[in-house]
């Protein structure tokens, strides 16, 4: 197990230091920039809807579905203050009353 | 960072606990958590290891899901690459998602002062989540099941915490949607795939209506 720990160290790694190796001969434009500048937003929404949305059946769209009012509540929240504590706290607090 | 360090715990415990309840020893455990250092990754990796998964499987998979940092390191090289590589070596051991979310500032990166200040947030991060990780391989091992406490929200809500100030305008807002709505269906559907393609096809609509928008305001 530990060998396949190490393989996957190197290969997160690798992925995280690629793009910072100096050797590669090319520079970053300004459309590629703006491409970029979305890249955030792109991949944390990709990684946190779907959590919210697929349980193992599939697409779960019920409003019992703890996940998405839990969900719902994080977004207002994270509109309303901008803050990260509060944002958790609420979204936390109100799934675990719920499920 | 010290928000997103408390916001990672019940991540940090899960992925402690759930590799302690399917076979991990704790020093494979926090091995993980010390050299792997992505959260995503490791839980994917977990399910796969303890259910016999060949090698090269996991590898791919990882492979996969870290693939988003490609991306993360092509928008910080500008910033980072005339720094000296006793620099950049460090910077790219922790960019995670996080830090990277915390990087959009102009001058991020470039100055001493902000490097020094990117990698105390970086390594902060580090040690806090190692030290959930531990939390959790202390709490698999003492309580019976911790995994269907549904602490796998709280990375809904720390990225919910992350995304939703930063959407400023109406390209980010559609950015958003789409990617959203793109990974759960490719995800729905079980394409390998779908975390970077749905990241890809999110940032080109992203990146078309801001330069729609660009060209609207300039023939005005």
């Amino acid at each position: 197990m530990m060998v396949t720990i190490l393989l996957m160290a190197c290969i997160t790694f690798f992925t995280r230091y690629l793009f910072l190796h100096r050797a590669l001969p090319f520079k970053v434009g300004p459309k590629m920039q703006q491409f970029l500048s979305f890249s955030a937003p792109a991949v944390l929404t990709a990684i946190w809807v779907p959590i919210v949305f697929i349980n193992d059946e599939g697409i779960n769209l019920d409003w019992q579905n703890p996940y998405l009012s839990a969900a719902v509540v994080s977004v207002i929240v994270a509109y309303k203050t901008h803050n990260i504590y509060y944002t958790t706290l609420a979204g936390m607090g109100l799934f675990i009353i719920l499920s | 960072m010290l928000p997103l360090c408390l916001a990672v715990l019940p991540w940090g415990i899960l992925c402690g606990s759930l590799a302690v309840q399917n076979g991990f020893s704790a020093l494979e455990t926090q091995a993980m958590s010390l050299l792997v250092f992505a959260g995503s990754a490791q839980l994917v990796a977990i399910e796969l290891m303890a259910g016999n998964t060949p090698l090269l499987t996991i590898l791919f998979t990882t492979l996969i899901i870290s693939s988003r940092h490609f991306l993360y390191g092509l928008a910080i090289r500008h910033k980072v690459i005339d720094q000296p590589f006793r620099w950049r070596l460090p910077v790219s051991f922790v960019l995670t998602d996080e830090l990277f979310a915390f990087s959009h500032h102009r001058k991020a990166y470039r100055t001493k002062v902000r490097l020094i200040y990117a990698l105390s947030a970086g390594f902060s991060f580090y040690i806090a989540w190692n030290i959930w990780t531990l939390l959790g391989i202390v709490a698999g091992s003492l309580l019976p099941d911790l995994t269907h406490l549904g602490l796998d929200f709280a990375i809904a809500a720390t990225f919910i915490a992350l995304v939703i100030p930063g959407v400023k305008n109406f390209a980010t807002l559609a950015t958003v949607i789409t990617a959203g709505v793109v990974a759960t269906l490719l995800k729905s559907q079980g394409f390998q795939l779908w975390l970077v393609t749905a990241a890809l096809i999110a940032m080109t609509v992203g990146y078309l209506i801001s330069r729609w928008q660009a060209k609207e305001e300039h023939t005005q």
